[in-house]
């Protein structure tokens, strides 16, 4: 666990001169799930992308398993799997098809694609759902397809980017449950997302961003000590006290 | 290696569980095909009128017109020349078939006889037909006039009985209908349409698969706009996936979908139209896979210039509508300099003369050789430009 898996080192990225990632560096450990917080346009998703290998870094760079993002992107996607915020599916056709689709992209055969897919949509609970088009689905099922297809090449680090926006409860409680068992087999995962009790329960460390600069690393305990103590402050009073209150959007 | 051919089969199993995209690009041009199986090819029957003029008034242009009022579907509308001009310039009729002076006389004498045929334009597909029944009702004439003529010269004032003569004169006849001695020619008087003579509907339907073909290009500029809308773009972008293999995966769809349409739509026109053999159909193919090519490349071009589907859609739908209409799906766009000149800026233009030669007109694809560099020089013009422009657009 305490072996670094992932390091950004002072990673900068504007669009027609506005900041968006202003100097960034953490670090992420193997195993690990690190979360990163932050309001509505903090920078991060702009600094998601630079670390997928989307977005190429004004400045900085990211170390993936030693592999530069800027150098080696051939080789650090090998390791990654990306959840998007947005839901980034081909909605006509069948759960299964997106998934073998996805899988084959990934590298795998066409068997190996299926059987991969198969396990997937086991692990996110929708096999009896394999060959239904995603169209029919609901929101949470989507989510949970959008999920599944991010495993389909079993990466060491996964990126979910507000994986749980938008479900019921017990679709949440289902995502939950499999970000800890793919952690629990090894997989090392940096979540963001806007539900504060979520980031509490699920991470081990958190990074919170705002302005596109990072104000604050720790563990949720850490952070909570800030501003009183551990046990009686919410992790949303500690994002409240760091980030402001002002309306953001 | 296999990811480009993945996409491939990938967006064409995508257009194929897209109602509104075979709807739009197959069940259309079935339906157009349909119905114009019902204009060109469903009457097998021939039905129309010959506008005839007669300025001769003799035995022979008599017989002339007795015998075509005797075809079977043909009626005979006889016409003063004045009558028949004024209908021409009116766009009345389309031809009139015109006896000179001077008919009966010269076959008489066994000299050349000629009809003159005015018309309008190409004179339609009816006029074709009826100029070309008056042209096979005189020679058939001037045989009978000719061995009537040998029979006379040779046998009157002999022993011979009549009934000997009449067998002779009819064997002469025979004869004569292959190897007349007496030659009948058809003047075309007017505008002289294609050179070709070939009809309307050999044009139409290499024209409407081009034009279908064409279609492809809005299919084809849509590809990266609706894999960005979709949000799959960026997710494709973070697998293993190199930008080339899905550039190269995303042109092998265009080319797929394109030459599905094209086999259905050959299929259709072989099978029900009667249009060209087997082996035109696989030359015609082997053509259309070159325009798909080509149409690919453009659609790819669009697509990685736009930044919405609206600007991918009004985009590839202007080209293609410049194409179709100056190609000459329509009409001849021989008829004026203008249009001739313009037509050959367009991709249509090559595509429908070299597909029409291969279904209608006994040619083979390697008479075509110009017209499918040109495919080719397009198609790999247009895909060093949208790649150039594709990684720019996709990062």
């Amino acid at each position: 666990m305490n072996e670094e898996f992932l390091a950004a080192k002072e990673l900068r990225k504007a669009f027609n001169g506005n900041v968006a990632v202003d100097v960034v560096s953490f670090s992420i450990m193997r195993k690990e799930i690190f979360g990163l917080l932050g309001p509505n346009g903090a920078g991060k998703t702009t600094t998601i992308r630079m670390m997928a290998t989307v977005l190429p870094p004004d400045g900085g760079d990211v170390m993936v398993d030693g592999h530069s993002v800027l150098r080696h992107a051939g080789e650090v996607r090998k390791l990654i799997g990306v959840c998007p915020q947005e839901l980034a599916l081909y909605p006509e056709l069948t759960a299964l098809e997106n998934l073998v689709f996805f899988g084959q992209m990934a590298g795998l055969g066409g068997k190996q694609a299926k059987e991969a897919a198969g396990e997937n949509l086991l692990l996110v609970g929708l096999q009896d759902r394999a060959k239904d088009a995603v169209a029919k689905f609901s929101g949470g099922m989507k989510r949970r397809v959008n999920l599944a297809i991010s495993l389909m090449s079993r990466p060491a680090l996964l990126f979910l980017d507000e994986p749980t926006v938008g479900i019921d409860p017990q679709s949440r409680n289902h995502i939950f449950e499999t970000v800890q068992r793919l952690r629990g087999e090894g997989m090392t995962v940096l979540y963001t997302t806007h539900y504060m009790e979520e980031a509490d329960r699920l991470c081990d460390r958190l990074a919170i961003m705002d302005h596109g600069q990072l104000i604050a690393v720790g563990t949720p305990r850490e952070l909570k000590a800030q501003i009183g103590q551990p046990e009686k402050v919410t992790l949303e009073e500690v994002f409240l006290s760091l980030t402001g209150r002002r309306l953001r959007d | 290696m296999l990811r480009p051919v993945h996409i491939a089969l990938f967006e064409v199993r995508r257009y194929i569980v897209d109602r509104g995209d075979l709807a739009f690009s197959l069940a259309l041009p079935m339906a157009l095909f349909a119905l114009m199986y019902g204009v060109f090819g469903g009457d097998e029957t021939f039905n129309g009128t010959a506008n005839v003029v007669d300025l001769d008034g003799g035995p022979a242009a008599q017989e002339f017109v007795s015998r075509l009022e005797s075809v079977d579907g043909l009626q005979v509308r006889l016409r003063s020349l004045d009558e028949a001009d004024r209908a021409l310039a009116r766009t009345s009729i389309l031809t009139a078939i015109v006896i000179p002076p001077g008919f009966s006389d010269a076959l008489a004498a066994g000299e050349p006889v000629k009809l003159t045929v005015k018309q309008r334009g190409t004179g339609g597909d009816e006029g074709q037909i009826v100029s070309s029944i008056a042209l096979s009702v005189a020679q058939r004439i001037a045989a009978e006039v000719q061995a009537r003529r040998w029979a006379r010269t040779t046998m009157e004032g002999s022993a011979i009985p009549q009934p000997e003569i009449d067998q002779a004169a009819q064997a002469a006849v025979t004869q004569a209908d292959a190897d007349p001695a007496v030659d009948v020619a058809v003047v075309v008087e007017g505008e002289s349409g294609r050179a070709d003579g070939g009809q309307f509907v050999d044009r139409l339907l290499p024209g409407i698969l081009v034009m279908f073909l064409m279609f492809a290009v809005t299919l084809s500029s849509q590809v990266i706009v609706d894999e960005r809308r979709l949000g799959t773009l960026e997710r494709l972008l973070t697998t293993r996936l190199t930008l080339n293999q899905l550039f190269a995966g995303k042109f092998l769809a265009g080319v797929a979908r394109a030459m599905l349409q094209a086999v259905v739509l050959l299929a259709l026109a072989y099978a029900v139209l009667r249009v060209g053999g087997p082996s035109s159909f696989f030359q015609a193919l082997a053509f259309a896979l070159l325009v798909a090519a080509a149409v690919g490349a453009i659609g790819l071009v669009i697509g990685a210039a736009a930044r919405t589907r609206e600007q991918a859609t009004w985009a590839a739908v202007f080209f293609t509508m410049f194409m179709t209409i100056f190609g000459g799906t329509f009409f001849d766009p021989s008829e004026t300099k203008a249009l001739d000149v313009l037509s050959h800026v367009t991709l249509n233009r090559y595509a429908i003369d070299a597909l029409e030669g291969i279904t209608s007109g006994g040619k083979s694809f390697a008479d075509y050789g110009v017209q499918a560099g040109i495919m080719a020089g397009v198609a790999v013009a247009a895909l060093t430009v949208a790649r150039w422009a594709f990684r720019r657009t996709v990062k």
